[in-house]
């Protein structure tokens, strides 16, 4: 694991070719970033963020970040490449760690003006868009380790909608981590036109399946940028392998009368920090989240969801479901920030944590900061067990407790997994039913 | 912008407009001693020998002041007004007199008199069991009724307390807050000067409250009075504290330390209304520990002070305990009330409430902060947390910072809150039926409050209602 060492020799003295990667403003943007990681303390123990994971395991010993990545192959690739042969996706791009991007795109997307490609591509051909973006919702003055990702990051994907174009299908990015002891900085930049529509799944595979060789490593951005009166679907699906510690800070900025849907699954890593948040910019923007984390084994999960209110009549909703089983852990904690100019807001959030065992731990922190009195804010947060009642009722119908249980799970879960493309329900559902196993 | 709603803020900014004329007098003292500004050993070590302490309690404070230094300035919260303290610039010890009172006309003419301006001996006559009134650093005067002594029930200032139950206090004293529990518990725990010592006997219900009074007079005061109430198994006792002070352009200090111990089948309820003039500084740790069966109540309302961090806490140690917390903050021009509560369940089949509600005006900001946490062992344990912000006024802020950490499935944890301004549809629905606007109003705020001032004995909850009536109605027409 990162020791003091580690801080003490920061990655600067690595080579890493990442940071000799791309043009000249794209490697003085890296370098800006290593001198910002370097220089940013690691955060403090038991400050806000941090209070319930360890910042130490996310800093990295250099050796790991030079590891050669391996060839990886996740079983999701062959359901996805079958998804986009039969037209189910409009778009599929295979991301192995930002070393090789591959992507499929259907002839009809690339009629309508619509990029799917590497990011270092879209550096050179459409500059002007990657310039105007890049960097500009997350960046150094974010954290130390979004500086991290912003030096190292290899290769990463962009993705652009015309204004006024609707992409029906939706695009498949499916980014994969390395095996123990290697590590994976990927990166995203989206954005959406005016007027346009897209759904894109965006799912983080791969990974160290077990901690028995060692850690692999995940730090990853996503930038996506909603423009006036744009519709976005935005699936996170977070399922790396139990021996991955991985790290996920997302950021969107949405205009006058843009919709965002976010959905994150959180299922994946030993230790899995996912921080998600929109800035609603522009008057009627609309955003919604709708979050699902299930944590199983020994799994330490440690979310965020923030709503950040910079302009008035601008609406937000969170729900954000927790189920834990085992010795997993979860922690929560979700903003909603409404700025002083931000009148006639409407604002609301909802954690619910489900506890499936004795040893499982849910902390839920939902906070609110209210700047004007223009508002009409709630949030509310519920921790505790199944409803006996609810079992009872099944069990008195002749249905093993077991499956009662399985039942009761399966329909506090539907709610969040319909809100994915239908294609990917059915692996939803899948994986749910798996961590339900053995009960 | 109705008129209505326009009327609304300009009549709650007047609230404790009046505050110079009726608390913030002071008056011109020649006291008994008065120590240097600033802080050292030699101050710690000249309040112990001035107090005849016992070495134990002196070796604790010097311990405290070492903690105290070496322990850096909250980081969270609001850092700024935090920083802005300068330790070196306050009076740690002021003793206004030599002799404490045991009636009113021992008290020297001055001190009395504002005392009766705040209405104390009134207030005794008619529904106290004991007094206990506090001046800058020491208790100036202290009574309680015959009847309570006889039942063997202790209401002492804190430093009375120390020289006549040594042994209770060496076994409880820094046992629920110890001493590096905070910066400010440190701080207290070096210099800390009278407060109340209270120990009630087994089975013993002292009907009727017991109240302290915390009035601070001097400029660049900090007073640091210090608590420990103690109610034995099956005991029942209630105890108010109020404070308030002059107005001064500089600012002083309040760091008191409140410990509670509920043992088995005892109930404390412990009210505070705490009005400091706004150049206060108001950082207090209080907490309880409630054991099997007990109760603790702690009923906290904060409409004074320019800072205050304050969040009562009860420490569930002991089997089927019960806590209850309710918090009211009310926060005007320039004020930041950063209150809150903290629920500790440690022990199967405990129980608790918080209800906060908070108002914020003009360019007020009050902020909760909870914690509400079910340790492994604390089975079939329940939480429920409320928070409610009021918002008046365009600068007005409001943050919510609850945390909730369970550590055992068998236990139901709700949170909910919620922030609005004044709804215009409820002042609209009021008026149609024939109420004037300022009653409309009145009746909004007053039933925004109405869970925490029906709490409070019934003198208090007229007080208080008439505080904001008065205010409201000063501005009508």
């Amino acid at each position: 694991m990162a020791t003091n060492t580690t801080t003490d020799n920061p990655i600067r003295e690595l080579n890493s070719p990442a940071l000799e990667r791309g043009p000249l403003w794209i490697r003085d943007l890296r370098k800006a970033s290593l001198e910002s990681f370097n220089t940013t303390p690691v955060p403090p123990r038991g400050l806000h963020l941090w209070r319930y994971t360890d910042p130490e395991k996310f800093l990295l010993k250099n050796d790991v970040i030079d590891t050669a990545f391996g060839e990886h192959f996740d079983q999701a690739e062959e359901v996805e490449l079958k998804h986009f042969e039969d037209g189910t996706l409009a778009g599929l791009v295979i991301d192995n760690g930002g070393r090789q991007i591959d992507v499929r795109l259907s002839g009809d997307l690339a009629q309508m003006g619509v990029v799917v490609m590497p990011l270092s591509e879209a550096i050179e051909s459409h500059r002007e868009l990657v310039e105007k973006h890049l960097y500009q919702t997350v960046n150094n003055t974010t954290g130390k380790f979004e500086a991290m990702n912003g030096a190292l990051w290899n290769d990463g994907i962009f993705v652009y909608i015309p204004d006024n174009k609707t992409v029906e299908r939706p695009i498949h990015l499916l980014r994969e981590a390395g095996r123990a002891n290697s590590a994976a900085f990927p990166r995203l930049l989206v954005v959406v036109g005016q007027n346009a529509e897209v759904t894109l799944v965006d799912e983080y595979a791969g990974g160290a399946p077990s901690t028995e060789d060692g850690f692999a490593y995940c730090n990853a951005v996503v930038e996506l940028i909603g423009g006036q009166d744009s519709r976005t679907r935005y699936i996170s699906l977070q399922r790396q392998g139990q021996g991955t510690i991985s790290y996920l800070t997302h950021r969107a900025r949405i205009a006058k009368g843009a919709t965002m849907l976010t959905v994150p699954f959180a299922f994946g890593g030993s230790i899995s920090k996912q921080n998600f948040g929109v800035n609603l910019n522009g008057e009627g923007a609309n955003s919604k989240m709708v979050g699902l984390l299930f944590g199983t084994g020994r799994q330490h999960f440690d979310n965020h969801t923030m709503h950040h209110h910079s302009v008035g009549q601008t609406f937000s909703d969170i729900d954000f479901k927790v189920v834990l089983r085992d010795k997993a852990r979860s922690a929560y904690t979700g903003l909603i920030r409404i700025d002083h100019s931000a009148k006639t807001c409407e604002a609301y959030q909802e954690n619910r944590n489900l506890l499936l065992n004795r040893g499982t731990r849910a902390e839920t922190i939902p906070e609110l900061e209210i700047l004007n009195e223009d508002v009409s804010c709630s949030h509310g947060a519920t921790v505790g067990p199944l409803d006996e009642m609810e079992v009872f009722y099944l069990m008195a119908r002749g249905i093993a407790r077991e499956e009662a249980v399985r039942m009761i799970v399966s329909g506090y879960v539907r709610s969040t997994i319909t809100m994915a493309p239908e294609d990917l329900q059915e692996r939803l559902s899948a994986v749910i039913a798996d961590r339900l196993g053995d009960l | 912008m109705t008129d209505a709603v326009q009327r609304q803020k300009d009549d709650l900014s007047q609230l404790n407009n009046d505050y110079a004329t009726r608390y913030g007098f002071h008056d011109p003292v020649d006291y008994f001693h008065k120590g240097a500004r600033g802080i050292s050993h030699e101050v710690v070590e000249m309040i112990s020998k001035m107090k005849n302490e016992p070495r134990w309690m002196a070796e604790i404070r010097h311990h405290a002041l070492d903690v105290f230094n070496s322990k850096p300035t909250p980081r969270w919260g609001n850092t700024k007004l935090l920083n802005e303290i300068v330790y070196e610039n306050i009076y740690y010890f002021m003793k206004p007199i030599e002799q404490q009172g045991k009636s009113w006309d021992d008290v020297p003419e001055y001190i009395r008199r504002t005392f009766d301006k705040l209405g104390i001996p009134e207030a005794e006559k008619n529904f106290l069991g004991g007094v206990s009134a506090q001046y800058e650093s020491e208790v100036v005067y202290h009574s309680m009724r015959e009847d309570l002594t006889k039942k063997g029930v202790v209401f002492l200032d804190m430093d009375a307390g120390l020289r006549e139950y040594p042994e209770i206090i060496k076994k409880y004293f820094g046992t629920v807050i110890p001493t590096d529990d905070n910066k400010f518990a440190a701080l207290n725990t070096a210099v800390w000067s009278g407060g109340s010592f209270i120990y009630v006997p087994p089975g013993v219900d002292v009907a009727v409250p017991l109240q302290a009074y915390f009035r601070i007079n001097a400029e660049n005061m900090g007073q640091f009075e210090r608590t420990l109430i103690i109610a034995d198994k099956g005991a029942r006792v209630h105890y108010i504290e109020g404070c308030t002070a002059p107005v001064y352009s500089t600012d002083s200090l309040h760091s008191a330390v409140v410990e509670l111990i509920a043992l088995e089948d005892s109930y404390i309820r412990y009210t505070t209304i705490q009005n400091w003039a706004r150049n206060i500084y108001n950082l207090v740790t209080k907490r309880a520990t409630a054991h099997k069966n007990a109760t603790v109540e702690w009923v906290d309302g904060n409409l004074g002070s320019r800072l205050t961090m304050k969040y009562p806490c009860i420490q569930l140690v002991g089997e089927g305990a019960r806590g209850e917390i309710l918090s009211v903050a009310f926060a005007g021009q320039d004020q930041h009330q950063d209150a809150g509560a903290k629920v500790i369940h440690a022990a199967p089949n405990t129980s608790s409430r918080i209800t906060s509600k908070s108002i914020s005006k003009d360019n007020g900001r009050a902020s909760y902060r909870g914690l509400a946490k079910i340790h492994k062992n604390a089975t079939n344990s329940k939480i429920s947390v409320e928070c409610d912000a009021l918002l008046i006024g365009e600068d007005a802020r409001s943050d919510t910072y609850p945390t909730m950490e369970i550590d055992n499935d068998q236990v139901r944890v709700e949170h909910e809150a919620r922030v609005s301004k004044v709804a215009e549809e409820q002042l609209f629905y009021l008026t149609s039926r024939g109420l004037t606007e300022d009653d409309a109003r009145l009746l909004i705020v007053n039933g925004f409050m109405e869970p925490f001032t029906k709490e409070l004995p019934l003198e208090y909850a007229v007080e208080l209602n008439r505080l904001i009536e008065l205010e409201m109605e000063g501005s009508i027409g």
